[in-house]
């Protein structure tokens, strides 16, 4: 009886031991806290990482001691820290932050904690943290250089549409029609390169979160009406009628004129794509209560499937139907209309029946505050 | 009649950029290649229009801006940032150093390129707005 307990400790003891080594040699960051969220445990890369001593960690509440801060330098808010979303939902929750360290240095970290639950019931949670640095610094030289080239890109771009466009209006003296018609091609062709340039810089910078918001006066109808003239020319080229709206006038708002414009002329470019010939796309301004403006661009086009509709702003989504009928599209349109207007605190939904055609709405604060956080669907998309 | 400084540091934009400047409006146009270069001009030349590029060689845009110190000493002089980086920390600077407005080169055709110089210099500075 006696050597039969004598192995059941030795046993015991054994497995305790085992499992001490196997936390102490996890590579990424642990804590594990308690119910009330004092540190029970921390393994030997937290507190490498944290720059921190064992006897410092234990026994602290852990949001005071383990400091978040966000992309600005400013402390997360209590109850926006996964800890207590992870208390609060019961389930793991996944999220990347700076954590400061001892010395006063931040750190990025991708941090995942899950409650510990015993008979349906939390009794502490377990952190598991990694130390990013070196996927940030990767991210960003692939920002810069994507950045660069783009820049590189669109610098003789804009000499070949340039020296088009004077030719086609007569700077160098008179030209024939099928000249005309020529160079025009020319233009086009130039202005796709230019879109697909800019859509990958742009959607390179949100998901970097290095997008820069310059908030001006601006004027939605003058900015729509630029717009309009810009992309006239292919809406006439299959005889669709664009025209605007107007029930609010002097609609100003303060946002980033170049970002605006960009999601604006994205929605009206992709309405006059996916509307069949002789069809029309309408853009409606007016205002949304007293704080937002609402921009509707209304098409009579292919429309989107029912099955479609939860996936359309999905980076390289395309509808089946529309895959179909026009091959030139990216599927990127739509995932940077939502990331831009996000980043502009604003939103963007729509109605759409197939065949029948498509609403796109954007509501936009009339007052640009500051820079919103990475939203929850880019954040999925980083995460992914 | 305005004179208008084009600062751009690719040749064949900056000739472009004063061909359709001269034809279309009854602008006296002088062109620089680089920030050093329109810093240069400026001693001979007051212009009431800058047209500005960022990136540039020698001294790009911004460093210009930051000599020129616009808003002390030439308080009446619109700089129209022309550029390809658009929604860029660049871009932003430049406003803070007080540039009136900015356009996309690759997006602007030479018929708007010089409307919006006239809408410009026919601006007020308060009154700009996109």
């Amino acid at each position: 009886m006696k050597a039969k307990a004598a192995l059941v400790r030795a046993t015991g003891s054994e497995e305790r031991a085992e499992a001490e080594a196997l936390f102490n040699s996890i590579g990424d960051g642990v804590i594990t806290t308690d119910e009330f969220g004092k540190i029970t445990r921390i393994n030997p890369a937290a507190l490498k990482i944290l720059g921190y001593k064992e006897s410092e960690i234990l026994n602290r509440w852990f949001p005071q001691k383990i400091i978040a801060v966000d992309d600005n330098d400013q402390p997360i808010n209590l109850i926006d820290r996964p800890i207590t979303k992870a208390f609060l939902s019961g389930e793991s929750v996944y999220e990347k932050m700076y954590y400061r360290k001892k010395n006063g240095g931040k750190v990025p970290v991708t941090v995942t904690v899950s409650p510990i639950i015993l008979e349906n019931r939390p009794v502490g949670a377990v952190e598991v943290f990694r130390d990013i640095t070196i996927e940030y610094e990767i991210d960003r030289m692939k920002s810069e250089f994507i950045s660069l080239a783009s820049h590189q890109l669109r610098t003789p771009l804009s000499a070949i549409k340039t020296y088009a466009h004077m030719l086609i209006d007569g700077y160098m003296g008179d030209i024939s029609p099928p000249q005309r018609k020529s160079l025009q091609t020319v233009v086009g062709a130039a202005n796709r390169m230019n879109e697909l340039i800019s859509t990958l810089l742009n959607i390179t910078r949100i998901e970097s979160g290095n997008i820069t918001i310059t908030p001006k006066l601006v004027n939605l109808q003058k900015i729509t009406e630029e717009i309009i003239k810009e992309l006239d020319h292919s809406a006439n080229a299959k005889g669709v009628k664009l025209q605007l709206k107007v029930s609010t006038k002097q609609l100003s708002i303060k946002t980033d004129s170049l970002i605006i414009k960009e999601v604006i002329s994205n929605l009206v470019s992709n309405a006059i794509k996916y509307t069949p010939d002789q069809g029309s796309v309408t853009i409606r301004l007016s205002s949304r209560g007293q704080q937002h403006a609402l921009i509707c661009v209304e098409d009579t086009g292919f429309g989107i499937p029912k099955q479609a509709q939860e996936q359309i702003f999905t980076k390289f989504f395309r509808a089946q139907n529309v895959v179909r009928r026009e091959t030139s599209g990216t599927g990127l349109g739509l995932y940077l209309v939502r990331g831009l207007t996000e980043q502009l605190g604003g939103k963007v939904w729509f109605e759409s029946e197939e065949d029948k055609g498509s609403r796109f709405y954007l509501a936009l604060p009339r007052q640009f505050s500051s820079q919103p956080k990475l939203t929850k669907h880019l954040q999925t998309k980083l995460n992914s | 009649m305005a004179n208008i400084l084009i600062v751009e540091d690719d040749v064949d934009l900056n000739a472009a950029y004063k061909i359709i400047l001269e034809n279309e409006k009854d602008y006296t146009v002088r062109s620089a290649f680089n920030g050093q270069e329109a810093l240069e001009a400026l001693k001979s030349f007051e212009p009431d229009l800058i047209l500005l590029d960022l990136l540039m060689p020698i001294m790009g845009g911004l460093e210009f801006l930051q000599n020129y110190e616009l808003q002390k000493k030439h308080p009446h002089v619109k700089v129209l940032i022309f550029t390809n980086m658009e929604n860029s920390p660049e871009v932003n600077e430049a406003y803070k150093l007080g540039a009136h407005r900015c356009i996309i080169k690759s997006w602007t055709a030479p018929q708007n390129l010089a409307r919006v110089i006239t809408d410009a210099l026919n601006e007020k500075t308060s009154e700009a707005t996109v």
